[in-house]
């Protein structure tokens, strides 16, 4: 099928009443839980899942997606106007955003955060419809050691790239691999892992885990923390930015889109990673470098466009080789494992209405949020009344009734409780939650294609190194470590460089919207931004009549 | 990663405590590597040639000691959060939910999906008794309708479940 055609079928698809409506309440929902304090958008996801089962593979990918790109529209709201980030990609528009609100220029900032996104979003989607097709014909020669090859690479970078100690993010993914290994041997059909539990025998359910580590688990974890959010009721006028403030930030709406495409395209690199650099980008090139954190409009529409262009460019090594590039897309993988559908590279033969009706729709989400953000910011400012404690509640509730709908089971509601208690003890002690979701996920992928290797090769590992493919993945894989150390290192250096402010927030963003944010900054993050804490400028923490 | 709550940590000596913790998560993770190596050492192994049930699980849960033993020594400690009081209100907040679990399976949704939401939203969400009161009724009852009624979920019946049309 050539590519017109495809984009042809993507928007026959795109366009139908039915995927219009899931994109709108996708986009919609997206922006709404950017904005509402305690709900990011993974636990959100992760909340959906059970709704996804009854609908069309498509249709669900559809809106799953539209949550996702929605929420880093919304994300930008909170940044801009309190200083907290409503989700992790935004916490670097804090540093110039919440400058500009200051100065009375929130409209602008919003505006051109709106305007960046769109700009980011059309373009990563051009760069996937180029990409992935040529991706997916060089990937389909993949064989089982190639898989190995391919989540072992994928199941690392996240590790290394994700926001954690790689270590602990490694351990993580260890034990990922081991709980998917409960219930019976894919091959051999031993129970493994079971203890005599008869709900055991099919393992663990992947919706109960991932609702329990990221929905109960956050809403477990905010509990603790009991400061309020304070309501926004200044009024934001000029939203749409001035012929100058287009001029100052086309370059670096320009250069975001490149930037975040290219980094979203990395396992683990979408969302933070993108705008961080972006900023650091930014920063760099500026004729007046000292402009930064003080509300300079360039600081907030490259990053923001960034993370706009790298989350829809994660969705090519998700949809070409398979792989998920951070948990969210784990998520999406995972829900359409459930619905029978193995993303991969057959993916754009087999089920091209997924493919090209996916991508397309995200040509139509980003319209309808350039439509609905710019006229209606100030509606969804309103969204920041909603007490956390209310949301909590319903979150709660909403968790334990799907996940039990999914099989019927209540089994699953004691596993999503289960889980809840490692997801909240894994943030009390630093550990992430995503590389074990995403390497649950993958966990039988790679067993099966490890086993599938050992077979093909008679019982020689000479197989993932002397096949061309593989071989070279893991050359990849090798290069990547030694280059994600060298990143680590920069981006580091980065953060301190870039951090005008005290305070980072959460790199899931769900956090520090009802809590002080300066608690409950992300340990790695955290750490490097307490060198600067004391010495830049601490009046900015302490205006609060500027709210 | 225990499965149960640990104790809330007192406040009062934050460096002891987190000195302690600083050991435990790794520990138990620990445990777990072995305790799931020894396990998939009975499953059988096999050959790389004929791999058994046990190798894979034994390969992963080596992973699994070998990080944790690593980090027993490279943890670094400020990854931790400190206990606080709020703590309390977790276990708490747990024990809420296993309590709704299990009067679920007994008696149906409408009525512990009701004091669910009734107690959170008064005691962790600080709402006022009649604000509580009317979420927790009006959330129940919606919810309801959009599970049972609109999607046809069949949750355990319950003495309720006439009056709202099951």
């Amino acid at each position: 099928m050539g590519l017109f055609d495809g984009i042809a079928q993507g928007f026959a698809v795109a366009l139908d009443p039915i995927n219009l409506l899931y994109v709108f309440a996708g986009v919609l929902i997206g922006t709404v839980i950017g904005v509402l304090p305690g709900l990011g958008p993974t636990a959100t996801i992760a909340l959906l899942l059970p709704l996804t089962y009854t609908i069309e593979p498509a249709t669900a990918v559809i809106l799953l997606a539209g949550i996702y790109y929605g929420s880093m529209y919304g994300g930008t709201i909170t940044s801009v106007l309190l200083r907290l980030p409503g989700e992790a990609a935004s916490v670097v528009t804090t540093f110039d955003g919440y400058q500009m609100a200051k100065q009375g220029r929130a409209g602008p900032a919003l505006g051109i955060a709106a305007v960046g996104s769109f700009v980011g979003g059309i373009l990563s989607v051009l760069g996937l419809m180029l990409l992935a097709p040529p991706l997916a014909d060089l990937a389909v020669s993949f064989g089982p050691p190639e898989y190995v090859a391919l989540t072992a690479l994928g199941i690392l970078l996240v590790t290394y790239l994700g926001s954690g100690t790689p270590l602990k993010s490694l351990s993580m993914a260890a034990l990922g691999l081991l709980l998917a290994t409960m219930g019976q041997d894919p091959i051999t059909g031993t129970t493994r892992f079971t203890f005599g539990s008869v709900a055991l025998f099919d393992g663990l359910d992947f919706v109960a885990v991932a609702m329990g580590l990221f929905g109960v688990g956050e809403i477990l974890h905010s509990l603790e923390r009991t400061e309020k959010v304070q309501a926004v009721t200044k009024k934001i006028t000029h939203i749409w930015p001035t012929r100058k403030d287009f001029k100052d930030s086309s370059g670096a709406i320009a250069r975001g889109s490149v930037l975040g495409f290219v980094i979203g395209v990395l396992p683990g690199g979408g969302g933070v990673i993108s705008s961080l650099a972006s900023y650091a980008l930014e920063k760099r090139r500026a004729k007046d470098p000292s402009r930064f954190g003080r509300g300079a409009i360039e600081g907030v529409a490259g990053p923001e466009t960034a993370n706009n262009a790298s989350s829809t460019s994660a969705f090519i090594p998700l949809l070409t080789l398979g792989i998920p590039a951070n948990v969210v897309l784990a998520l999406i993988f995972g829900a359409l494992l459930v619905q029978g559908v193995t993303p991969g590279p057959q993916l754009i033969t087999e089920e091209p209405e997924i493919f090209w009706g996916v991508i397309a729709s995200m040509v139509v989400g980003n319209v309808m949020l350039l439509a609905l953000n710019i006229p209606l910011v100030g509606v969804f400012v309103q969204l920041l009344r909603v007490r956390a404690g209310i949301l909590a509640a319903f979150a709660l509730l909403v968790t334990m009734a799907g996940v039990f709908s999914v099989s019927n089971d209540s089994f699953d509601m004691w596993v999503v409780l289960v889980f809840g208690v490692i997801g909240w003890l894994m943030k009390k002690t630093g550990f992430e939650p995503g590389p074990l979701v995403l390497a649950f996920v993958l966990g039988e992928i790679m067993e099966r294609a490890f086993r599938q290797s050992m077979l093909l090769s008679g019982g020689s590992l000479d197989i993932f190194v002397t096949r061309p493919l593989s071989g070279g993945l893991l050359a990849v894989m090798a290069a990547v470590v030694v280059l994600s150390l060298v990143m680590a290192r920069r981006r580091r250096a980065a953060f301190r460089q870039v951090d005008p402010e005290d305070e980072f927030g959460r790199e899931d963003g769900t956090g520090p919207v009802e809590g002080e944010p300066g608690l409950s900054a992300e340990p790695a993050t955290g750490r490097n931004a307490r060198h600067t804490s004391d010495s830049t400028d601490s009046d900015a923490a302490s205006t609060p009549g500027e709210r | 990663m225990s499965t149960s709550a640990p104790a809330p940590a007192p406040a009062r000596s934050p460096r002891s405590a987190r000195s302690q913790l600083h050991r435990i998560a790794p520990l138990l993770l620990l445990a777990l590597g072995v305790g799931a190596l020894l396990m998939a050492r009975d499953m059988g192994l096999g050959e790389f040639t004929a791999p058994g049930p046990g190798l894979w699980p034994a390969i992963v849960a080596g992973l699994l000691t070998a990080t944790s033993a690593a980090l027993l020594f490279l943890d670094p400690a400020e990854d931790y959060e400190p206990w606080t009081a709020g703590t309390a209100r977790i276990v708490a907040g747990l024990a809420g939910l296993a309590l709704f679990i299990v009067l679920f399976q007994t008696i149906g949704f409408v009525i512990p999906a009701f004091l669910l939401l009734f107690a959170w939203l008064r005691f962790f969400g600080g709402e006022s008794w009649r604000m509580a009161l009317v979420l927790a009724v009006a959330g129940a009852i919606a919810l309801h309708l959009v599970f049972v009624v609109a999607l046809g979920v069949p949750f355990p019946a319950g003495p309720v479940d006439q009056l709202l049309g099951a």
